[in-house]
């Protein structure tokens, strides 16, 4: 008796049979049903249905003695995870504590102190105060949660939407949780790699969702197939460190150093978004695929480095670390902007309308016009074809604007000499500066090197002075 | 018709990409094909007889019909310079990329990277076209973990510019972030596919080399979590007569010594010149909110020794400058920019003509996004220095109303007057570009702007220089696609000056 009582508030901890027992009001009936089997026969004997036959309701209200209802046993056993059958449960109580046992149903599904008949849905807490766990039900070590319930693989009754309600333990409301705590939870004891709580309400598939490197975590592996643990959503989430400004520049090391930690969280796929040249580090993650999650996906954003000027900036960096800029950029990428292409008429590296300012860009040399245009096959010719150049006479008097330009023109010409030389050519110059003919002015200046220079090129110093190099430097 | 021809057969290359496969185990692939119709207007010197000279408004000479003229003293002819007539340009450029690998031995690859351009305009006379056919790189290349080899014709990126080689290249990397670096070939013209030699490098008929010269260098690097350092040397030798062409060094090298700060640094030394050529450095804090920058700079050209131009002794400037980038919203920045600099003495007496000797540039400008769809841009930018001048706003409206599709409206102001000629060109520009991208292999792209500038002047040469101007691009690619990520979008062009 003690036993059939138990097993009933056993059954009714299961949530389609806390929904039957809704519908019907024990505390009313408390004083017709002496005992819970008179109704629960099926508790204690497998032979007799657990609910009464619909029609026996009848036996009081039949319109007479009582007013008639409607009442219909639970079609189906109810979906649920939990291990024990009351039958098991029982035995293994007697074997245990023997058959004086004072477990009865009022243990599991009344209150402390409470009545028998003021049934309520199973109390949880009630088993866990016997199986000796000194918490509350969902805040129990997940070390326990396997001694009531199945994995959830094995719980083939549950649909997804069950599934879906399963509430959270508070172990996982833990921070750093998500990052760092399950895995250590996840870890398994004695022969299996996967902790039994894990599998409580968790399968591969859902391991599965944001690990890349799911095939190669046993405690995962452990798991079964399932795909209703799908039901429940994660969300990849950036680990703190991902947050530091010198993450980006930080990363590769730890990359190489540990790549299977990153692999956690990031496919093949996350690197190559950024890492457009492939490093063999990048390819050695694994690639997104079927047991794989997809990983976290990555946007190609302008680093924190780069800020906001870093395309005028970068020449000097990517000078001193050009590997680094390797990581990112292949060279076809820079090569948008550093090669003059003669029919690249949309905003470029240039804006739009740069050939009408391109003269004072020019002069003052904001940037070194020469990395990228031949000043021949780029300035000289165009400035040739649009009249220019001084291939007839310096005495045209392009320079209008300051009189007499010509006869002092020394301090522009040392200045931008870079733009003289787009419209004027060397025997222009030679015409005055020569010292084999024409008035032999001097064109050496601060910093000439004569004696270095002949040394490295005598050929140039020809060009003025014939086979009459001075020895000593210029007066 | 021989230009159709020509056309027609540089676009048929760009075409081919539709339909062309490689074999190959890995390889990547871009056809690319720009056109742009252009008008090209400058100017045309002519004469008169020194008697038909009359007197300006201004007390000047001009001819009759009122251009102001230039009389040599006892030269029997004045000497001025007509508006020149339209001249419509056509380029169209097709470029191929390829680079091939897994050939069988790990770690080799092939890359080529060449066009082809032609102007379909009126003129045949856009820069760049001649030749028609360019071969920018042709390599193969053998790269293990510690090693890398490669020979064929490549371009050399350095802080001493970009130069290309018919040679071989080795990189050694011996660890510890430590790498070195040595090349040997012969050399390319700078910042030309075309060896020094090339007749089409030069138009003014300077003193030219008649044979390519020998580029030999190397560089040695290290690169840390605080820094980088890298020491670059480079030689330029003439293969017969063994005269140099240049011959130079540089140092460059950034540290880190804090999160968020840098600084970035280098400078050149001409060793055949024997004075410091470009130099900068930059210390830059970034952070979401705000970054900033301050730097000093000297810039100083850089002539071969070929050419008499480092005997007449080019002078340097010397800049020190400071940025800022705000963004007290998150889609919002603020940006500005200012520089100052001056040329070092000339040791010129110039009792005649007075020359600016200093200048600056400013600009600031913003940006907002409201939303991922929405971009808009406004700047001024403003610059005053020797030898030209100029200011002017400028603005534009991005939409992307998908990843695939960005549209573009633009306009921009533009005032720049000559300090050497009586020119004060203005010129107002309003444009849209469109990029469509139908597949992550495919890219579309369409722009047009209308110019109206107008060269003013005080004379009858002012003329304007009005015209629409069309483009065209088509950009195919193939293969596993490494360049198909699209820089960041950030990125759409070149910040203007100071903005």
């Amino acid at each position: 008796m003690t036993i059939s009582r138990w097993v009933l508030a056993a059954l009714l901890t299961i949530p389609g049979y806390a929904q039957a027992q809704d519908r019907f009001d024990h505390w009313e009936h408390r004083g017709l049903f002496p005992r819970c089997a008179s109704c629960h026969a099926g508790i204690q004997d497998q032979a007799e249905p657990v609910w009464l036959a619909p029609g026996a309701c009848a036996d009081c209200h039949d319109g007479s003695i009582a007013e008639t209802v409607r009442w219909q046993p639970p079609a189906a056993l109810p979906a649920t995870n939990l291990r024990f059958t009351h039958r098991d449960h029982a035995e293994a109580v007697r074997r245990t504590t023997g058959a004086d046992s004072l477990l009865d149903c009022r243990s599991c599904h009344a209150g402390p102190g409470a009545d028998r008949m003021q049934v309520r849905l199973a109390v949880a807490q009630n088993c866990l105060d016997c199986h000796g766990v000194r918490a509350r039900h969902l805040e129990a070590p997940d070390t326990s949660c396997a001694t009531c319930h199945l994995p959830l693989a094995r719980a083939v009754r549950l649909a997804r939407a069950d599934v879906a309600d399963f509430p959270e333990p508070e172990s996982h409301k833990a921070p750093g949780f998500e990052l760092k705590g399950h895995g250590r939870l996840a870890r398994g004891s004695g022969t299996s790699p996967v902790s039994a709580a894990c599998a409580t309400c968790h399968a591969r598939d859902f391991c599965s969702e944001c690990h890349v490197n799911a095939p190669e975590v046993p405690a995962i592996q452990a798991l079964a197939l399932d795909p209703r643990s799908l039901a429940h959503k994660a969300e990849l989430k950036a680990p703190p460190s991902h947050a530091d400004p010198s993450f980006l520049q930080r990363h590769g090391r730890a990359a190489r150093q540990s790549p299977m930690t990153c692999a956690t969280c990031h496919a093949q796929e996350s690197c190559l978004a950024c890492h457009a040249g492939k490093p063999a580090t990048a390819l050695a993650m694994p690639a997104a695929g079927p047991g794989r999650g997809k990983g976290a996906v990555i946007r190609r954003e302008r680093p924190p480095s780069h800020g906001s000027d870093f395309s005028e900036l970068h020449g000097p960096v990517a000078n001193a670390r050009p590997e680094t800029c390797n990581g990112c950029h292949v060279r076809p990428q820079c090569l948008d902007c550093h090669r003059p292409t003669a029919a690249d008429a949309a905003p470029g590296y240039h804006p739009a309308g740069f050939l009408s300012r391109h003269p004072a860009a020019a002069y003052s040399r904001e940037t070194s016009c020469s990395d990228c245009h031949n000043r021949g096959q780029f300035c000289a010719d165009c400035h040739v074809n649009a009249g220019l150049s001084a291939s007839r006479t310096l005495d045209a008097g392009y320079h209008d604007a300051k009189r007499s330009f010509l006869f002092g023109h020394g301090q522009a010409a040392r200045q931008n000499l870079e733009s003289c030389v787009a419209c004027h050519a060397e025997r222009d110059c030679l015409t005055c500066h020569s010292a084999l003919g024409g008035r032999r002015f001097n064109p050496h200046g601060p910093g000439f090197d004569p004696a270095t220079l002949r040394r490295k090129n005598s050929q140039a110093c020809t060009a003025c002075h014939g086979g009459l190099i001075p020895a000593a430097p210029n007066p | 018709m021989r230009r159709v021809v020509r056309g027609a057969l540089v676009g048929a290359l760009g075409a081919a990409g539709l339909t062309t496969t490689a074999n190959a185990q890995g390889y990547q692939l871009r056809f690319e094909t720009r056109a742009q119709t252009a008008a090209y207007r400058g100017v045309r010197p002519d004469s008169v007889p020194a008697a038909d000279i009359v007197t300006a408004p201004n007390g000047g000479l001009q001819t009759a019909d009122g251009f102001f003229v230039r009389c040599p003293p006892g030269n029997p002819f004045c000497f001025f310079f007509r508006p020149g007539a339209y001249r419509q340009g056509g380029p169209l450029v097709s470029s191929v990329d390829l680079t091939m690998w897994g050939l069988g031995v790990p770690g080799l690859s092939l890359r080529v990277n060449g066009r082809a351009g032609v102007d379909l305009g009126e003129s045949d006379v856009w820069p760049g076209t001649d030749p028609a056919l360019q071969l920018l790189e042709a390599y193969g290349e053998h790269a293990s973990r510690r090693a890398t080899l490669r020979g064929g014709r490549q371009l050399l990126a350095s802080r001493l510019g970009i130069v290309g080689l018919d040679g071989g290249r080795g990189i050694l990397r011996v660890g510890a972030g430590f790498e070195a670096e040595a090349y040997l070939g012969l050399g390319l013209a700078r910042a030309a596919a075309l060896p020094v030699s090339s007749a089409v490098l030069d138009p003014l008929d300077d003193f030219q080399p008649r044979r390519r010269q020998w580029v030999a260098g190397g560089s040695i690097g290290w690169s840390g979590r605080r820094g980088d350092v890298r020491v670059d040397y480079q030689r330029e030798v003439e293969r017969v007569s063994s005269q140099f062409g240049s011959e130079r060094a540089a140092i460059s090298g950034e540290l880190r010594p804090l999160d968020r700060w840098s600084l970035a640094a280098g400078v050149e030394y001409d060793l055949a010149n024997t004075w410091f050529g470009n130099a900068d450095a930059t210390l830059r804090y970034v952070s979401p909110r705000v970054t900033a920058a301050v730097g000093a700079r000297q810039y100083r050209p850089h002539f071969d020794l070929w050419t008499i131009w480092g005997a007449f002794s080019p002078v340097p400037y010397h800049a020190v400058n400071a940025s800022v980038w705000v963004r007290p919203l998150e889609r919002l920045e603020l940006r500005g920019r200012w520089e100052r600099y001056a040329f070092s003495p000339t040791e010129t007496e110039t009792p005649l003509v007075d020359v600016d000797s200093d200048g600056w540039r400013f600009g600031a400008g913003a940006s907002f996004n409201p939303d991922e769809i929405w971009t808009f841009d406004v700047g001024y930018r403003e610059e005053y220095g020797p030898g030209a001048s100029s200011h002017g706003f400028e603005g534009s409206v991005s939409a992307a109303p998908s990843p695939r599709l960005t549209l573009t409206a633009y306009g921009s102001t533009l005032d720049r007057p000559l300090e050497f000629r009586f020119e004060e060109a203005g010129v107002d520009v309003v444009g849209f570009d469109a990029e469509w991208r139908p597949t992550e292999r495919v890219r579309l792209g369409l722009g047009g702007a209308h110019y109206a500038e107008d060269r003013r002047r005080p004379d009858a040469s002012g003329f304007d220089w009005n015209q629409t101007r069309l483009n065209a691009r088509v950009t195919l690619l193939f293969g596993s696609g490494a360049d198909q990520t699209r820089l960041p979008r950030a990125i759409r062009h070149r910040p203007r000056a100071g903005s």
